[in-house]
């Protein structure tokens, strides 16, 4: 009987002793505790806001998270780094919708900090909880969680998972690609070229896939309808993944990701993941004109709220 | 009666091996499309159940690799190789990849570099990124006289548009007698993959904004086989933006085209259509059910070969589609009455003869990581 107690017990220390690096790493990255810091409409015009109500999802089970996606290289100090990628994305479980909104990171907005600015500026003003809150007040939408990743957290995520497959819908040729990571000069940048079609991307060029935008007339609007099909492909990948893969995944993105969802929710959210089969179920939105324009301050892109709205209404109610 | 001690150890020896023997099982357990690829020349099972006639050509990890009689070949170090395709002569083009730029090569059928067609490095590396350059999908004519690929050579001052353009030399002349047939788009990605014909003119995929093509259509960026006969003339598109088709590739009696095509979404469908020299008949997916990339016609046209996962999310394999899968033969005739005499009664209706079994795609290999977007040649 002791024997087979001890034989037991081995075996769940084996287990747990496996598992502990993913634990703590996972402990450390999920559960953020956000603050949302309502806007100081006194002092600012809230122009988009007076229509944008952010309401709690009606639809039962329905939730909503923000990705935000960083440069975190030496350029920028890490706790006030801007959000080159923000998707809005809609999980409708009982449907199994989901729908995908990418917010040019341009765009002019009234930041929840205070004073108008590009949107990618809210997470370095105010970290996750500033991003949130202006996305809340100025979509009009109710957020309820939000995942950060660093640029060498999602280069790391993809290599970890074996990498994506993707039909990268055209080259992506750009002599001015930031030669920002494992370069000891992060202003340095380099050419490239992600050749068009069906096939298998590691992280860094995944990374480049993304993240190129001169040699794109959309500038930003294509790179993130290129964001978007990276992340069905990452979807897709990690449905082949298996438990024992953890731990080598947590190590890789260790750092670089850091989310408000708790590790109980994760735990719900994965078997809901692998049921999200239908293509035709992923809905992908990008806000080209004429829901914005151009000729905003500083570079900015302007927003018709408008249309927007009503777009975000119908797809984040 | 065991001693404490014998007991303690014994315990601890269970504990011990039990706790290793987990750690390591679970550490054994991870998914099958983590594992790195392996050399064709070294995976298992090897290529052996089916042979394919001729010798193809393709390319892993910056080697190029031949597979004849059932085996693969390494003919190049992994150094950046890719994009095979043979000459006249027997000879093989391939690209070979610098840090920022790319040159073209002629191969011998072993390997062996014959010479260096192009020097795209720029001596100022990249002060002036715009001075280096990159040449894609080397392609020789027909008739063995005109040496085809894709160039940027057509970079503007100032702006940041890399997108190349479908180039025409004398085959073994140098990259400076090299015209442009096309004007590579605006920001676009440009013009890939010549295709050349035996008439001289070229089909090439044209990547645009589908609103270019069609105002009604969203702006989505897409591929579209084009068709054009001489140099700097306004082609003509073979395939609507909403087909979003690339990777032609024609069979070796000139009557049909094959080519991807993904219909703006994460798919991509292997597409034959009947080719008459200018233009495409109806098309037929032929392969729906898998990411499928640069298909390529057996030389003896028995069937169709080409690039896709071997499993969901797994590195890209080689696969051959045989032609019955597509041009099944055509069904015998239906059974006649037993000739002879009047007859009086009922005839005997034909017993229906059963439906052929579908015809599958084969899988050649399966721990291979093939570059799906390096073309494949093939040669008899």
């Amino acid at each position: 009987m002791l024997v087979v107690l001890a034989f037991v017990m081995s075996l769940a220390a084996g287990g747990v002793a496996y598992f502990i690096p993913a634990a703590q790493i996972a402990f450390e990255a999920a559960g953020q505790v956000v603050h949302v810091t309502p806007s100081p409409s006194i002092l600012f015009s809230p122009t988009p806001s007076e229509s944008a109500q952010p309401t709690a999802s009606p639809v039962t089970g329905a939730f909503t998270v923000l990705l935000l996606g960083s440069d975190d290289d030496s350029k920028f100090n890490p706790d006030h780094v801007l959000t080159q990628s923000m998707i809005l994305v809609r999980v409708v479980p009982s449907t199994k919708e989901v729908t995908m909104l990418s917010i040019p990171r341009d765009l002019y907005v009234h930041l929840s900090t205070g004073g108008y600015g590009k949107i990618d500026g809210a997470y370095s003003y105010g970290g996750p909880g500033a991003a949130i809150a202006t996305v809340e007040q100025d979509f009009g939408v109710h957020v309820d969680d939000y995942i950060w990743v660093g640029l060498l957290g999602l280069v790391k995520l993809i290599d970890a998972i074996g990498g994506i497959d993707v039909v990268t819908s055209n080259p992506v040729l750009d002599d001015y690609y930031p030669a920002d990571i494992y370069s000891s000069w992060p202003y340095d940048y380099q050419r490239i070229a992600v050749l068009a079609g069906p096939q298998h991307l590691d992280g860094i060029h995944a990374m480049q896939y993304v993240r190129s935008r001169h040699g794109d007339l959309q500038s930003d609007f294509g790179r993130s309808r290129r964001q978007q099909q990276v992340l069905l492909a990452i979807r897709q990948k990690a449905k082949q993944m298996s438990p024992a893969d953890l731990p080598a995944m947590a190590a890789a993105i260790g750092g670089e990701l850091k989310t408000s969802i708790g590790l109980d929710k994760v735990a719900a959210m994965l078997p809901l993941a692998a049921s999200f089969d239908n293509p035709d179920q992923i809905r992908q939105l990008i806000l080209l004109p004429p829901y914005t324009h151009g000729g905003g301050p500083g570079g900015s892109i302007n927003a018709n709220w408008n249309l927007i709205l009503p777009l975000v209404h119908t797809y984040f109610p | 009666m065991i001693s404490r001690f014998v007991l303690a150890l014994g315990l601890a020896v269970v504990v011990l091996v039990g706790s290793t023997t987990t750690f390591m099982y679970l550490g054994a357990r991870h998914s099958k499309t983590l594992a790195p690829p392996e050399k064709p020349t070294a995976a298992t099972p090897r290529a052996h159940a089916f042979t394919l006639p001729g010798t193809l050509y393709l390319a892993q990890s910056g080697a190029i690799y031949s597979l004849s009689a059932g085996r693969f070949h390494q003919l190049t170090p992994e150094a950046g190789w890719a994009m095979p395709s043979m000459d006249p002569n027997g000879n093989i083009l391939a690209i070979k990849y610098g840090s920022y730029w790319s040159d073209l090569y002629v191969l011998n059928p072993y390997g062996v570099p014959l010479l260096q067609v192009t020097s795209n490095r720029a001596r100022s590396g990249m002060v002036d990124p715009s001075l280096n350059h990159w040449v894609f999908y080397p392609r020789v004519s027909p008739d063995g006289k005109t040496l085809w690929l894709t160039y940027d050579g057509l970079k503007c001052d100032g702006c940041y548009d890399v997108s190349p353009a479908i180039y025409s030399l004398p085959y073994g002349g140098a990259l400076r007698q090299a015209r442009a047939w096309t004007d590579g788009g605006n920001y676009t990605g440009g013009d890939q993959q010549p295709l050349p014909l035996s008439s001289g003119a070229v089909v090439y995929t044209r990547y645009d904004f589908a609103s270019n093509i069609d105002s009604n259509l969203d702006n989505k960026l897409v591929g579209m086989l084009w068709y054009t006969n001489r140099p700097n003339a306004v082609g003509r598109a073979l395939t609507g933006p909403g087909e979003d088709c690339r990777e032609p590739s024609l069979s070796p009696d000139g009557t049909e085209m094959a080519m991807i095509c993904t219909y703006q979404k994460q798919v991509s469908y292997l597409t034959i259509a009947s080719w008459d020299g200018s233009s495409l008949g109806p098309r037929r997916t032929i392969v729906s059910d898998q990411l499928v990339a640069q298909p390529i016609w057996a030389p003896d046209g028995s069937g169709i070969a080409y690039l896709a996962p071997g499993e969901a999310a797994g590195a890209f394999q080689l696969w051959f589609l045989p032609k019955a899968a597509y041009a099944p033969p055509p069904a015998p005739p239906p059974p006649s009455p037993t000739p002879g005499g009047p007859h009086n009664g009922p005839l005997p209706s034909p017993s229906p003869s059963p439906a052929p079994a579908p015809v599958k795609p084969i899988q050649m290999t399966t721990n291979a990581g093939f570059d799906a977007t390096s073309p494949m040649a093939w040669s008899r």
